[in-house]
């Protein structure tokens, strides 16, 4: 699912969350989901006449507390709306009332919830059984909790080949337009706004300079309007989002990466973010883990360097490693590449640090 | 003294910012991965099939390291060394050695080379990983705990290997009664008896089983909680449906129905359960089976088929056998294509006897439960556990993710924390 293009943009650049609304809003739900719980209480409705029952839910799945709780209120207004009594298991009706079991539940693609009617097999019968699939989304996990420095993680793109970085140019100065670049390993990838929500405006390959890596590495580096990949350093005409021409990089440009580990630092993946929270530097780093296990990102404050780092604040979790952790230049923002262990799939997140009271 | 400090903040900020994000985790190169196997591997070459269905799985795995890419049917295919590494060296069924591809594809694989020994029984493998003489092996499910115990490093899979009690060689003219009597005339090659066991007597000896055996004791006591109680064709991680299958102890009223059942089927005789008697797990499980079925007074009796490795994979006849146990390893983590790729053409497999209708594609949740419900009501297939698949590394491998189903050693991609190995050589 690619997240509409104008909500992530105004959530990027206006301080909007885009979609952490699904997850986190009981109230909300995708449209998706809300068309499997019609469908599944419409099952109910052809199955059984109207009357009193009691709804309890079990959540067996990966869906957090608060989109269960969702979900099930989804349920409950269904069966209200197809006449269906809901009855309190504190309430007398609750002896002559119908049970139904709500379980919601996940395969390998998708979740899949399961209704089951428990008390209407008196003559011996199996427990009529309904069941509905719901895709998976990409939730955020928006940090609740406001503390001295707090991150938030912004889905932007994602695809099942591999890439190594990303980047929203914007187009004009006056207008909310960007473009979205996408740099797979050899080749950049420009999308314009449209479709759903990108629309694939140009594919420019980029030539091989090295052998290929099982570890490649490049950036896009927007303030220099430069790219980096395996040994070249391209430029476009007249920006990246136009014509390439790579060239070679400099040993020199080469021997920066990577540089000396440092004591008392995470070892990991981090970046510094141009702004600063109560006049520290603010620096993000990966879990020290390897690239089979879910990863997550946490925010750092430091005096200066080679000052002790301090962690601050929330980590948010990813569902499978950080590839690439690239400060945006700035803000206070990084762009994170992760490969998602559960759909195989490789995705761009912004990552926001802001820092509290 | 302000000014000066913000301009050396400000810089360390730009130049931080600018360079490329440093990991001490970057994959290392170089380094040789040690990998025994229990299989012994006699050919490389794609004409020669396998003797038995542990070497086809090992062919397979080494296939896929040499390999680039598989043909439309799934085997791997082109030229020899187009895939991450290429065969230097080949003792048939004794040892290989696999060096890096310096062209291939996708990038050099990390380690420079792969040394594969093949034919290591499952204690010798375990002592070697103990001894940090092996980087990777595979570890019978059931030794897991006691390897972990030991300081191995244990990588689990999810369960993905079913282990199920089958009905075979079942002759649908008769019946409960005729059994009694002894009056049909059965086919060859089937009980003990030298009849085969009419369909209707094994679906009630089915039922009887299927509410008789203890799953649960088989995790908990045989398996040592390495594993799952199955009730269903699909783990509940693949179809999000297997919860609806009940897998629990059995309880006091599903014995006392049990014990109903059984009278029924009395007078058949004793149920003769194969197992492969080259597999420890399906000996321990088919002995589980005869006590728990004696305490709903069912008689079984367990036989060891000393080629059943080779019946499987060939379906050939299973010997004087009522049911076997067989083990069924998912070909895909989607329940749809996992639960098509069943053997249906095994004659093994009670699914060939099934006049199931075809799973549309794409197939809802409910088409696949619906799909298991019509397999199990047949009790012709009784699920027992789920299996993971087991592997023990040693402390320098890094980057192993065991494989899912369908999926080969990701070896290519494991990469070495040391130059050398730690452990005793």
């Amino acid at each position: 699912m690619r997240v509409a293009l104008h909500t992530i943009l105004a959530g990027l650049f206006f301080g909007i969350t885009p979609h952490g609304s699904y997850a986190q809003t009981t109230s909300t739900l995708p449209k998706s989901w809300n068309d499997a719980a019609a469908k599944l209480v419409d099952e109910v409705a052809a199955a059984m006449s109207p009357t009193s029952v009691t709804l309890d839910v079990e959540n067996i799945s990966s869906l957090d507390v608060s989109s269960a709780g969702s979900i099930a209120a989804s349920v409950r207004a269904q069966l209200q709306r197809h006449s269906f009594s809901l009855v309190s298991e504190n309430s007398a009706a609750v002896q002559t009332a119908v049970r139904l079991q709500l379980s919601l539940s996940e395969s390998a693609a998708e979740y899949v919830w399961v209704m089951q009617i428990l008390n209407d097999q008196q003559d011996g019968t199996a427990v009529p059984v309904m069941i509905v699939a719901a895709p998976k989304g990409d939730f955020a996990d928006a940090g609740a909790e406001v503390q001295s420095l707090s991150l938030e993680k912004r889905f932007v793109w994602k695809q099942a080949e591999r890439f190594l970085d990303f980047a929203l140019l914007k187009e004009d100065t006056s207008a909310a337009e960007f473009t979205l670049l996408v740099l797979g390993t050899n080749r950049l990838t420009t999308y314009k706004p449209g479709g759903s929500p990108w629309q694939l405006s140009r594919t420019s390959p980029i030539p091989r300079a090295t052998a290929p890596s099982r570890d490649p590495q490049g950036t896009i580096n927007l303030k220099e309007g430069k790219i980096s990949l395996q040994g070249l350093e391209c430029v476009g005409d007249p920006d990246l989002a136009g014509v390439l021409q790579c060239n070679m990089s400099t040993p020199a440009r080469i021997l920066r990466d990577p540089f000396v580990d440092k004591p008392g630092y995470p070892i990991s993946l981090g970046a510094f973010v141009s702004e600063k929270c109560r006049g520290e530097l603010i620096a993000l780093y990966t879990a020290e883990s390897d690239w089979t296990q879910r990863d997550s990102i946490r925010g750092y404050l430091t005096k200066g360097i080679p000052l002790p780092f301090v962690a601050s604040g929330n980590a948010i979790e990813f569902d499978g490693p950080v590839m690439s952790l690239q400060a945006e230049p700035a803000t206070s923002a990084a762009r994170a590449v992760v490969h998602n262990l559960k759909t195989g799939e490789y995705e761009a997140y912004i990552v926001t640090a802001t820092c509290g009271n | 003294m302000l000014r000066r400090l913000a301009v050396i903040s400000a810089l360390v900020v730009v130049a931080f910012a600018d360079l490329p994000a440093r990991s001490a985790r970057r994959p290392r190169y170089g380094g040789t991965l040690r990998v025994e196997m229990g299989a012994a591997v006699a050919s490389m070459n794609p004409d020669v099939t396998a003797a038995t269905p542990e070497e086809a799985a090992a062919k397979m795995q080494m296939d896929a390291l040499i390999f680039d890419h598989r043909d439309a049917e799934g085997a791997f295919a082109g030229t020899v060394g187009s895939g991450p590494f290429q065969v230097t060296s080949w003792e048939a069924g004794k040892r290989a050695v696999l060096t890096a591809n310096e062209e291939f594809r996708e990038g050099r694989p990390f380690v420079d080379e792969v040394e594969i020994v093949m034919g290591r029984g499952a204690h010798e493998r375990l002592v070697d990983l103990e001894l940090s003489k092996t980087d990777l092996a595979e570890i019978p499910p059931q030794d897991a705990r006691r390897a972990a115990e030991q300081g191995v490093r244990v990588s689990v899979s999810p369960p993905d290997e079913l282990l199920a009690l089958v009905f075979v060689g079942l002759n649908p003219l008769r019946t409960p009664g005729s059994i009694a009597s002894g009056n049909a005339t059965g086919v060859a090659g089937g009980r003990a008896g030298g009849r085969p066991i009419a369909r209707a007597t094994a679906e009630v000896m089915g039922q009887t089983l299927s509410l008789a055996i203890d799953r649960v004791a088989i995790v908990n006591f045989i398996l040592q909680k390495t594993g799952e109680p199955a009730g269903g064709l699909l783990p509940q991680w693949s179809s999000g449906t297997a919860f609806l299958f009940p897998a629990g102890a059995p309880t006091s009223a599903e014995l006392e129905r049990a014990k109903e059942l059984s009278k029924e089927i009395a007078a058949a005789g004793p149920l003769v359960l194969g197992y492969d008697s080259a597999d420890p797990l399906e000996q321990s499980v088919a002995e589980r089976i005869v006590v728990n079925a004696k305490e709903a007074g069912m008689a079984v009796r367990a036989h060891a088929l000393p080629d059943a490795g080779n019946s499987r994979s060939t379906g050939s006849q299973t010997g004087p056998v009522d049911a076997r146990l067989v083990r069924w390893r998912m070909t895909s983590p989607l329940p749809r294509d996992a639960f098509k790729s069943m053997p249906l053409g095994d004659d093994t497999n009670t699914l060939t006897r099934l006049d199931a209708v075809p799973l549309p594609d794409p197939a809802t949740p409910e088409d696949i439960y619906k799909q298991q419900r019509a397999v199990l009501n047949t009790f012709n297939v009784v699920p027992l556990v789920w299996l993971p698949q087991v592997y023990g590394l040693s402390a320098r491998v890094r980057n192993w993710k065991a494989p899912g189903p369908g999926e080969n050693w990701p070896l290519a991609d494991v990469w070495l924390d040391a130059e050398t190995p730690t452990g005793v050589q």
